[in-house]
Formats: C-alpha cells, structure tokens, sequence
C-alpha cells in the first residue's frame, strides 16, 4: 500500500478550490486535513476525482469539552489508508451541505449526525431520524444541555 | 396493476431482529422499498463516555451477538494505541484466530439462513449443527459462546496450554471435513443456483457509489479486505487470499462467504502454527492520554471503523462506531427494486444484515 503524500494532496486541493488548507497532526493512522466548511463538497470533488478516495468510512461529530460553542465533524475516507476531513461549525444552528449527491452512501451518516448533534444538511430533501424515535422530542442526545437549553 | 405497500416488522416472524421496513409491489414484482431503523439502539457510543475504559470492553461486546470479539479487539487496539503500548506477539494472535472462528461462525450462520429462506432446510440443519463446533471451541478457550471477554488492554485475559490447542485442532480437522461436504452442496445444488443466480446483482461502480464493504462488495468484484489491505497484527504475517467474485449475484454473494470460511479454517491451522510462545498481557496503565486514534478492522460483514478521542480523564470523551451493515443497509433499496416478491428474503438473507451492530 503506498501513502499519498499529504502535500501533494493539499497542494491539489489549493490548485483546484484555491483553498489553503493545513494538516491536522493529532489524529492516529489517518491522515487529517483541516478545511473550512463551506469548502467540504469541493474538498472532497478533489479527493475523489485525482485520488480515488471514493470510500466513505464514516462520518464523526463531536463536541469538545473546552468549546462547547463549536462542533468538529469529521469525514473519514479509506483508500489503502485513511483520510480524514475535519471541520468547525457553530453548535448554534450547525450547517454543511450534503455530499449524498456525489457519495449516496454518505445518506445514513448524514442523518445520523443530524439526529445526534442537530447539523441541518443543505442540498437534499430531508434527514428524517435514523436511530432515534419519531416522538423524540429532548434535543439532540449528544449536544451538551447548555446549548440544548438555550 | 395497483401498487401496494407492505408494511413489514419491526416485529415479524421473518426477522431475527427488529428492522422495520415499507416493500412497494405491483403483482409480483417488488417495485422498491424503505427502512427504518433504531428499534434496538441501546446509544452505546454515549454510555461508552459514561465508562471506564475497562469497563467499555465489556459494553461494547454487547453492541452484536455475533461479532462481539472484532468489536472489543478494535476498542483494545486504539486504547493502546493512545497508551502507546503494544499487546504481546501471541496475544495478537490469539485475537486473530477468535475473529478467525467468529467469522466462521458469522459465515455458517449467515449459509444456514439463506438456505432455510431457500426453502432448503437440510442444509441449514447440517450448517448450523457444524457452526456449533466453532461456538465449542471458544467456550473451550474462553468460557462463553457468544460473549467471550477475551480482550483486555494490553493483551488477552487467557492463555492456549497444549490441551487447548489440540482440542482446536481435531475441532478445527473435524469442522473443515464437515464444512467442505455442505459447501460441495451449496457449490453444486441446482435449487440454490436457480434461487440465487442472477438475483439482485449490484454494480461494482454501486458498491463504491453506497461505500458498501465486506462480502457483498467483494461479490462484486471490489477487491477490498482490510486484514490485507490495512492489517492490525498479527494479519501483516499472515498470508491468505482474498476472495472475489465478479457476478454481483446472490450467488456471488453465497460463493464469497463459502470459500471465506474455507479460508478461516485454513488460516486458523496457520495462526495455531506460527503462534510464538510468550505472555499474552502487558501492563496497562489506567488513565489513558491525551489523544484520538483511527482503528479500523476487518469483520465478518466488512470494515469497521473506532474512532477515539481521550481527554486524559478515565472514560473515553468521544467514541465513534461505524458498523458494516449500516453502510450495506443503504443500498438495500436499490437492491429492492425490481426483484420478484419471492426473491425478497434471498435479497435480504444476501446483506447479512446484523441489526443490532447498525442500531448500536
């Protein structure tokens, strides 16, 4: 298996989106790159058509105990080897655009993330609830309640 | 001819678990159909932060009745991986041959419902009466059937005296005699060639479009198995071949997971032969760093992928479980759509779906 050089990866993704983007070191195994949100879908144009990451593994949300008012998803991808996206939105009103247009498979993960952490998915129809019941009425599980509350 | 709707589960006596699921159907044929999902999610990714990481093991052993050791051999992999320690040689090996037996047991148990849905009953009694020796082995080992607690961070919690490995070797001599008659009548029986050929086949370029992974994408042709193509150890030792398919089929599908506990089998013989000698712990400390680690791994239905995220405290601060069958579960639709409504449990059979590793 050979590792696709990080930086050639980010200088791709510069040359086709313009989007300066850093590594993010503090992930194991997996390569991580750190973009800004509003870029997820170019991002990932690149990833898939000049490296042939198509293989969604995965997508994490989560929020940290130290920024409460920030949420991190991630968007791990495999080819040989582990990719990762990751990204900041505001636990406020979370936004992304929805990739299942390029990746169908991304659909469950997508509403997974939108029922545990209350991410609105732009770009598709709706997220209806994948895990938790119709009648759930308490707010996202995994949001802290100080957001939950507000 | 008018469509109608279908509902079936959660509960229903052609489940094993809850899935509750809307089939469309014009006549006889099945014009496409929805899922839904969580009547069994117990939210094991958020008790898990309400846990030592001792306990977690235990925890996350419960997510499947079916896979329970790839589950726990993953979490033990990146928490060590955080602690920055290594379990000893023979550990590792000891957690290959009970994935090894586990995907046997997952594979001969997934062979004896397809061929019950079949309507061929002798071979789901032949099948599941040998998946039974799979099960005695790891009660033998380790005390449980299905729970089996073998892994601890830092190791495993039990030793193979020469007894032990003997008794797994005639269990193992005499499971493969067994196994190879039923697969020669799975190989060679026209019923279930006829109930399986060219039924629902799936696209390579459908696979990779849905990140389906597992038997069902290699019974496409997509030649991915991350016990190859990603090893945990002891699996960068060991050689086996990776089985492919280029049909897509239902019968694709079956051969795939036929020959595959063939070479569980095979590689289990292997795994007791080059075990080196050794503890099978090392010293774990308790409170875990800083820190977040990617493990994924190869179970019986595919990759499966734990993230980790410790805050230094003694409970993990995020865990993130991606289970197989919720990336083959999205694809069941499609596969769905234009079937015969009698071909809807070899579709379903064919997923291998595990409802409880999806729900978590």
């Amino acid at each position: 298996m050979d590792r696709i050089d990080i930086e050639t990866i980010l200088n791709k993704i510069q040359l086709q989106t313009g989007c300066v983007c850093e590594t993010y070191a503090h992930i194991e195994n997996d390569d991580t790159i750190r973009i800004p949100a509003d870029q997820l879908q170019a991002v990932i144009g690149v990833l898939m058509g000049d490296f042939d990451y198509y293989h969604l593994s995965a997508i994490t949300a989560q929020q940290r105990e130290d920024q409460t008012d920030e949420l991190e998803v991630m968007y791990h991808f495999w080819k040989d080897t582990g990719l990762s996206l990751i990204m900041t939105l505001p636990a406020k009103l979370p936004q992304l655009t929805s990739i299942i247009s390029i990746i169908p498979g991304a659909d469950f993960y997508e509403r997974e993330v939108a029922e545990m952490f209350g991410v609105t998915f732009t770009g598709r129809a709706e997220t209806p609830p994948l895990l938790l019941p119709d009648d759930w009425d308490q707010g996202p599980p995994f949001i802290r309640d100080e957001v939950n509350n507000e | 001819m008018n469509k109608i709707s279908i509902p079936i589960g959660p509960q229903h006596p052609l489940l094993k678990e809850p899935l509750s699921m809307k089939i469309d159907i014009s006549g006889e044929r099945v014009l496409g159909g929805s899922l839904r999902l969580g009547y069994v999610h117990r939210g094991i990714e958020r008790l898990a932060q309400q846990r030592s990481y001792t306990q977690d093991i235990y925890l996350i052993e419960r997510i499947c009745g079916i896979c329970s050791h790839i589950h726990t051999t993953t979490f033990c992999h990146a928490v060590e991986a955080l602690l920055g320690i290594e379990a000893p040689p023979r550990a590792h090996y000891i957690r290959a041959l009970m994935c090894e037996l586990e995907r046997i047991h997952s594979h001969l148990l997934w062979l004896g419902i397809l061929a019950k849905h079949v309507g061929l009953d002798t071979i789901f009694m032949h099948v599941w009466h040998d998946r039974e020796m799979a099960l005695d082995i790891m009660e033998g080992i380790s005390g449980g059937r299905i729970s089996h607690a073998a892994n601890q961070i830092g190791g495993v919690r039990f030793d193979l005296d020469k007894e032990k490995v003997a008794m797994i070797r005639s269990t193992i001599a005499k499971l493969h005699t067994q196994v190879e008659g039923v697969l020669d009548v799975v190989e060679n029986e026209p019923t279930l060639r006829a109930r399986t050929k060219g039924v629902a086949p799936i696209s390579a370029d459908l696979i990779k479009k849905y990140c389906v992974v597992g038997p069902v994408a290699r019974a496409s042709g997509v030649d991915m198995d991350l016990r190859r193509d990603d090893p945990l150890p002891p699996y960068d030792q060991l050689d086996f071949p990776v089985v492919t398919y280029p049909d897509g089929d239902a019968w694709a599908r079956t051969m795939v997971r036929a020959e595959e506990t063939r070479t569980s089998l095979t590689l289990i013989e292997t795994i007791l032969q080059e075990m080196p000698d050794g503890p099978v712990t090392t010293r774990a400390p308790r409170r875990v760093p800083k820190g977040e680690v990617i493990i994924r791994s190869e179970a019986p239905r595919g990759e499966l992928l734990y993230y980790l995220r410790s805050d230094g405290s003694d409970s993990p601060a995020r865990l993130k479980i991606r289970t197989p069958t919720l990336a083959a579960l999205s694809l069941l639709p499609q596969q769905l759509s234009a079937i015969h409504v009698a071909d809807i449990p070899v579709v379903l059979a064919g997923v291998d779906l595990c409802v409880a590793c999806a729900d978590r």
